[in-house]
């Protein structure tokens, strides 16, 4: 289905742009890092550890190469302690004493996965209704893209916080998600000579928290982009010589939108879904920081996190973003490369 | 077709969404699960007393009758009472609605003046440093969450920064303007300081993106001929750049920028959020929290309607900057 052209213009503009190379390995860690978090994590990701019960307290550790102090009341009076890291605990702790570290890892999973489903999800809703709409034109376009102006209507987040707020309440707000690596490493139908740390892979968390109603709002509220995007190319492509030829040749409406007009519309939609994931990763990462996503092991629910902790713990806000920056600017740049060299015309923005 | 004629067709289509808006927004509360009722009474309150709460409310009504009362309040922008404090939606709206222009009109400024200049000097000398940091800000730019950004300038920037204030907002612009008519400026630079750190917030995926737009824009333009000939004729390099080459690059970033301005006023929502910034954005959240909805559906429907109508005037300022927009 690749063609020959298609592939050489890919490695061309590939080898010739250090922005797109930066962007496959961002992409790619991403994938990793959501992928193999269990063998990656160097602790449960919520394990708590504030000192009761007789633990240590490890709240509130700073990054590898900080250091705080820290008044702290004793039976004989107040004492200053000083705060040091601790190389089990690279990027730090929060509040609740949980490693930053190991959090970001699970947190990729979720942006992750909301990311590529909602945008499919949105380009399964989208590329069809706009398809019909640009194929037949006239009354039914009308109509149809009426409806996807009030869609437009609505600020994406503000339509997505009023649907989250609606669906909030329902049974399917989350569901959760079993881990496969981490059963694998539990049971005994896999030999754990096959999985590397079985032992260690076998403490950690045995499902995560996927947000359902997050994906299919971010999904609701996006997948106009894509009607509008495939409409566009549909009143082109119906234009073409060979679309007449497959209608005098007998071919339904039907059959030459499948055969003819989706394959030739393919490559704007392929672009415009790689941006919107990186669009939906930060819709979600608002949504969590909003307190809306059901879960609290996620990036923008780490910042929130952060910001209502006193100042002077500053890592516990700055970690998670910095990844939620990195992974948005990996797929933005695997969009870049995308565009530039499947379709220059494409939108304007021109990359460097 | 005139200006005139592409605008009355341009209402027009504006009056059609605005409708659709208003209806989707009557029937996302109709999708939400559970009684309505649930939130406003104690949850030991007898049937009865339900059943009269549904009367009052009008809930007992047939979704056709409902329907009909909503537009018709709506029409004279009667939009209900608020179910958690019991004032009026609309005067709790509209006391809000100034801070989030302010916000707003303050991040769109903030964009236009340091882009603009960024884009035009970027694509001057490009492939020189100046270009390479330029590009390098707008893809960190577009790629940071723009709560994540206000958070990072609370802690490293508000904290350290006497002068600017890193929650709240303390006066309106109409309170500063009253001060300084009185002989008092002070208001006005305490007015100004309040908005830094949230016009920075929400304004900097702007600036990114227009830096980004003029940019690419301008690069594009001044391979044309036209360009050579203004040289030629040797006007000075900054005439030709600025009167000529980048008033044809207006015209698309114009229309991203129209369609972009969902994403301001999203933004805005979450920019308020972590501000503790009294606009409309806040009063969404906190609506949302207390299940309060027709200051849902009013703020909603507040926000849906001054977008459509701040993309009627978007279209008309681009059918005055390219004429052929009209002539369909």
């Amino acid at each position: 289905m690749i063609s020959e052209r298609v592939k050489r213009s890919l490695s061309r503009e590939f080898k010739g742009s250090r922005l797109a190379q930066l962007g496959v390995v961002l992409v790619l860690l991403l994938f990793l890092v959501a992928t193999f978090a269990p063998f990656l994590a160097l602790h449960d990701p919520t394990t708590t550890r504030i000192g009761t019960g007789g633990t240590e307290d490890l709240s509130e550790l700073p990054p590898l190469g900080f250091s705080y102090t820290e008044q702290r009341v004793t039976p004989s009076g107040s004492e200053t302690v000083e705060i040091t890291a601790r190389q089990t605990f690279p990027l730090g702790t929060n509040a609740l004493g949980q490693d930053i570290y190991s959090r970001l890892l699970y947190g990729a999973r979720v942006s992750l996965l909301v990311g590529l489903l909602g945008a499919l999800l949105a380009t399964a809703i989208g590329v069809p209704y706009g398809l019909v709409a640009g194929y037949f034109g006239d009354r039914i376009d009308d109509t149809l893209m009426r409806g996807a102006d009030v869609m437009l209507a609505f600020p994406s987040l503000v339509l997505a916080i009023a649907l989250v707020g609606v669906f909030r309440d329902s049974d399917v707000h989350t569901t959760t998600v079993p881990d496969p690596f981490v059963h694998a490493a539990r049971s005994d139908i896999v030999p754990n000579v096959l999985i590397p740390r079985a032992a260690h892979v076998a403490e950690m968390p045995a499902s995560f928290t996927f947000p359902v109603t997050v994906t299919l709002v971010v999904a609701l509220v996006n997948w106009v982009w894509f009607a509008r995007v495939a409409r566009g190319e549909a009143m082109s492509v119906r234009a073409e010589e060979f679309i007449k030829a497959a209608r005098s040749a007998g071919a339904s409406d039907w059959r030459i939108l499948r055969q003819h007009v989706l394959p030739n519309s393919l490559t704007p939609i392929i672009v415009l879904a790689t941006i919107q994931v990186a669009a939906i990763i930060l819709l979600e990462s608002a949504l969590s920081f909003l307190g809306f996503s059901g879960t609290d092991l996620t990036w923008g629910a780490d910042i929130s996190d952060g910001r209502s902790d006193q100042r002077s713990y500053w890592w516990i806000a700055t970690m998670p973003g910095l990844a939620i920056v990195l992974a948005v600017i990996g797929v933005n740049l695997l969009g870049d490369w995308l565009r530039d060299a499947l379709d220059p015309s494409i939108e304007g923005e021109g990359g460097v | 077709m005139g200006l005139a004629k592409f605008l009355i067709k341009r209402l027009l289509q504006g009056v059609v969404v605005t409708w659709g808006v208003v209806t989707v927004v009557f029937f996302l509360r109709y999708l939400t699960p559970g009684d309505p009722t649930a939130t406003l009474l104690p949850p030991d309150a007898g049937p009865e007393v339900r059943q009269r709460l549904r009367e009052n409310l009008g809930l007992d009504q047939p979704l056709y009758v409902q329907y009909y009362d909503y537009i018709t309040d709506l029409v004279v922008l009667d939009f209900g009472e608020s179910m958690s404090s019991g004032r009026e939606v609309a005067g709790l709206v509209a006391s809000r609605l100034p801070a989030t222009i302010e916000l707003a009109v303050a991040a769109t400024f903030v964009a236009v003046v340091l882009a603009i200049p960024l884009g035009v000097i970027s694509a001057r000398r490009r492939r020189e440093p100046v270009d390479y940091g330029a590009t390098l800000f707008s893809l960190i730019g577009i790629s940071t969450p723009n709560f994540w950004l206000g958070v990072m300038l609370i802690i490293f920037v508000g904290v350290h920064v006497d002068v600017i204030p890193t929650t709240g907002r303390q006066m309106g612009l109409r309170t500063a303007l009253f001060a300084l008519s009185n002989g008092s400026a002070s208001e006005l630079g305490q007015w100004a300081a309040q908005l830094v750190l949230p016009a920075i917030t929400l304004g900097t995926y702007f600036t990114a993106l227009i830096t980004r737009l003029t940019r690419s824009g301008m690069l594009e333009e001044l391979g044309q001929s036209y360009v050579t000939a203004c040289r030629a004729k040797g006007l000075p390099e900054t005439l030709t750049l600025y009167k000529h080459v980048l008033r044809n690059t207006l015209i698309p970033i114009v229309t991203v920028l129209g369609l972009q301005l969902g994403t301001l006023i999203g933004g805005a929502v979450i920019t308020e959020t972590v501000f503790a910034w009294p606009g409309l954005g806040r009063f969404l959240i906190t609506s949302i929290n207390n299940r309060d909805w027709t200051s849902i559906q009013g703020t909603i429907i507040v926000i849906g309607v001054g977008f459509v109508l701040i993309n009627i005037v978007v279209d008309s300022l681009y059918a005055y900057l390219d004429p052929r927009v009209t002539a369909e």
